[in-house]
């Protein structure tokens, strides 16, 4: 019992967020619930990331009924790498990741062969709300592949690393890149056994790893340590994530990009729930940030005061970076 | 913010306040038992009355009947008599019951039975009395005797009540020669009540007798005492002892002089009391006194509702009992469930099929229906005909479960109702979208978690101490409300973060 006290108090001190006082002063405070659309479905995600000219993965097409799975082939078109994806899934379940093409056959990112009924089939899934929270119909968007930077390619195992930025009121508080292992099935979630390295938001850097609740150092399939691995374009990801405060209006959300080979930071989904293993991965707690950034912010409001990005993310790396 | 926490804790100190002060009205106000087990005295009176009517004429009895009211609840007031009217009347500050025939012959026998019980007695407003009489009529040596008393008496009195004790204290000192010359040396409660009234009319205090009878399973006579009316109360007194103010365990029956029985066309008149005592369960005494009395506390309390429909809110009001179990095991405890209800619908499905069963149902039913989701999983199915294919498998399953218990002589297997059999098929579907969606480890994490918190749930759901307690004082649903409210902004770790974030605290 005093050892579960001495936890507790030894928590608190670090700052450590808790689930209750995520959804209590965060979630519930800042992300409206009629918000929640926006972030929920990928579609209108993209739809608004593009007219507010954000760089996301360009949308090939939308498949919202039975009849229209017909014109797979038109949307397709002559290209040879897609991806298939349920507009409200969650888990990252549902995706359908096509990296070639072979003998009239498609060919997914881990080399299965697929052939056009079998992906028609998996839209059909996405439509009738296979992947969907709480099972209600969905939409199905084909959109560009991202080919993630060579860079990542000694830390991580299939798949494509995603940057996590946690955005406060659209100053970034925290930071992680999520590497995929063969556990994940080279998926990005935490969850699933994915590995995630936290990122120092001056410099963008890694720090040291996380996998499950644990701290490690190396990727457990490639064997190469994932720390201090400079992540290119830095400014550009802080950027994209304190703009998507703009973007969706909603407070407290985690911003997911990746690092395309020639695109360059894109954004692929918010999260207005995002979950708290981050902290394990910067070895650092959520509230003493928060709390910094909410400190501001009343200091700002008092003189009537807003900033914009560049500012934020000036604000945020002077603060919370490493080297300050 | 700031503002919305104040707006909260208002909100809770208002809900757990009047909460509070609403039980606490009715366990110290009404005295509503907080047990359901307690029991309370039920006192059974009879009066036998005996005589023998004169040969074949009218016959009329009047006997005093105790008012009703004055610290007591009279449950069941009944008046035995064969072939005799009977009526009952006011006079003065008493009950009178005449009984009457128009012929009657031989050796008579009435009766006059009441039951009655001390809890839930609303204490009346007594009558007003007077606070000044005349002298009575009083010559010679006695009148020298009483002034000589009198004198003392005065000086050793402040007010009425130490006047009156002083004075029975006095007629009572066989050493006195005075206090010996009023009695006349008959030294019954009788005499002595009478040469008190006299010395205190002398000094104009007004006096009345009071014949009461004590609630203890003797045979007894009523006992005579005296009580005078200081302005504000009735005080009374023993005029035997000067022992002052009257025990709660005695029953005012008439007030004055006059005898309790007269008797016309009859002789040889007596009364006999005899007194039981009986318990009787106080929350059932509660709902009988309610019938009979006119302040009807539990008319607006669940007990005023069909006993039906009773029996269905005594589930019902333990519901959020059960939400509030899973609240804390959930929000404190860091418990994964299935959504925040199935476990207590889980558990209410309990309370048909008894837990060890229900668990082992529950888990098999699961099982055999989450592996039939796997082997359709293959199938490649849609996701409605393939929820179709397991409610319908559950339903098959359920109904040879139920069979091959039956058969096997297992009556349990047949309590599987319809209720129980909807939540099972509510429960694998949310197992197997959890399934899908966070993979199978967690699924069975939440499976386990989901019976645990239903099997916790069920077991705090059914303390009949409990359920007594949440029906009889609803407005305990109050205070948890405010609990629950507070839980709402509640910041804390859970219990499973402690060991989440443990990597943190390893240098």
């Amino acid at each position: 019992m005093i050892g579960l006290w001495r936890t507790w108090k030894a928590l608190e001190a670090k700052g450590i967020m808790g689930i209750n006082r995520r959804n209590a002063d965060y979630v519930l405070k800042y992300n409206r619930r009629s918000l929640y659309p926006i972030v929920d479905d990928k579609i209108i995600t993209k739809q608004r990331a593009i007219d507010a000219g954000i760089q996301v993965p360009e949308l090939y097409g939308i498949i919202e009924t039975e009849k229209q799975i017909e014109r797979l082939h038109e949307i397709v078109g002559g290209r040879s790498d897609f991806v298939v994806k349920p507009a409200q899934g969650a888990g990252g379940d549902g995706i359908l990741v096509i990296a070639d093409r072979f003998e009239g056959r498609y060919k997914t990112v881990s080399g299965k062969l697929v052939s056009h009924d079998d992906i028609e089939h998996q839209i059909s899934s996405i439509l009738t709300g296979l992947y969907s929270l709480g099972g209600h119909r969905d939409r199905a968007l084909i959109e560009y592949r991202v080919t993630p930077d060579p860079i990542f390619k000694s830390i991580s195992y299939e798949g494509v690393p995603d940057i996590r930025i946690i955005v406060l009121m659209g100053y970034p508080v925290m930071a992680m890149l999520r590497l995929p292992t063969r556990q994940s099935h080279g998926k990005a979630n935490l969850h699933q056994g994915a590995i995630g390295v936290g990122v120092d938001l001056a410099s963008g850097l890694t720090l040291q790893g996380s996998w499950l609740n644990d701290k490690i150092s190396k990727h457990p399939d490639t064997g190469n340590p994932v720390a201090d691995v400079q992540l290119p374009d830095w400014a550009g990801f802080m950027h994209l994530a304190a703009s998507c405060y703009e973007l969706c209006g909603l407070g407290y959300i985690g911003v997911d990009m990746v690092l395309d080979q020639e695109r360059g930071p894109l954004i692929l989904e918010l999260n207005a729930r995002p979950g708290l293993n981050i902290q394990i991965a910067n070895d650092c707690g959520l509230t003493l940030r928060t709390h910094a950034v909410e400190a501001h912010l009343g200091t700002l409001s008092q003189r009537g005061l807003t900033e914009d990005v560049p500012t934020r993310v000036a604000f945020a790396q002077g603060l919370f970076g490493r080297q300050a | 913010m700031r503002s919305l926490n104040f707006h909260l804790k208002v909100l809770i100190t208002v809900l757990v306040s009047l909460g509070i002060f609403v039980t606490a009205y009715q366990i110290f106000v009404l005295n509503i038992p907080v047990k359901a087990n307690e029991t309370d005295n039920l006192w059974n009176i009879d009066a036998k009355v005996d005589f023998q009517a004169a040969s074949s004429g009218p016959v009329k009895a009047q006997m005093f009947l105790p008012p009703l009211g004055q610290g007591f609840i009279s449950l069941n007031e009944s008046f035995i008599s064969n072939n005799y009217g009977v009526n009952v009347n006011r006079v003065n500050a008493n009950r009178v019951i005449t009984w009457s025939a128009r012929r009657a012959s031989g050796s008579q026998t009435l009766y006059y039975r009441l039951v009655l019980s001390q809890r839930y007695g609303s204490q009346q407003d007594e009558e007003n009395g007077p606070i000044y009489r005349e002298s009575l009529p009083v010559e010679g040596a006695e009148r020298i005797a009483a002034e000589a008393l009198l004198a003392p008496i005065r000086q050793h009195s402040a007010d009425v009540e130490t006047f009156v004790s002083e004075t029975i204290r006095r007629v009572n000192n066989k050493n006195d020669d005075n206090a010996r010359l009023l009695l006349g040396g008959d030294p019954t409660a009788q005499r002595k009540a009478a040469a008190v009234e006299l010395l205190l009319s002398m000094a104009h205090v007004p006096l009345e007798r009071v014949h009461t009878l004590k609630l203890a399973e003797t045979p007894q006579t009523p006992e005579l005492w005296l009580r005078s009316y200081n302005g504000k109360r009735w005080l009374y007194f023993n005029p035997e002892t000067g022992e002052q103010g009257l025990p709660r365990d005695r029953l005012l029956w008439w007030t004055g002089a006059e005898p309790l029985l007269k008797v016309d066309g009859g002789s040889r008149a007596n009364v006999t009391f005899t007194i039981d005592r009986s318990e009787i369960n106080a929350i059932r005494l509660a709902q009988i006194a309610n019938q009979n009395a006119s302040a009807s506390f539990l008319e607006y309390s669940l007990y005023g509702l069909p006993l039906s429909t009773q029996q269905t809110y005594q589930i019902m009001i333990m519901i959020p009992i059960g939400v509030l179990i899973i609240l804390i095991l959930r929000n404190l405890g860091g418990l994964q469930t299935l959504g925040t209800f199935t476990p207590v619908l889980i558990a209410l499905a309990f309370r048909e099929t008894q837990l060890g069963f229900g668990i082992v149902l529950f888990t098999l039913i699961t099982a055999l229906g989450l592996s039939l989701r796997s082997y359709l999983e293959h199938l490649k199915l849609q996701m409605l005909p393939r929820l179709s294919v397991v409610l319908t498998f559950v339903v098959v399953l359920i109904a040879v479960i139920s069979l091959f218990s039956h058969k096997l002589g297992l009556e349990q297997g047949l309590s599987v109702a319809l209720f129980p059999m909807v939540i099972l098929t509510m429960t694998i579907e949310r197992l197997s979208i959890t399934w899908e969606e966070r993979g199978a480890g967690h699924a069975m994490k939440v499976a386990a978690g989901t019976l645990i918190a239903a099997t916790l749930a069920h077991l705090v759901m059914n303390i009949a101490a409990l359920t007594y307690f949440m029906f009889t004082f609803p407005a305990t649903l109050l205070i948890l409300v405010g609990f629950m409210l507070a839980m709402g902004r509640y910041r804390g770790y859970r219990l499973t973060e402690l060991i989440r974030f443990k990597a943190f605290l390893k240098e």
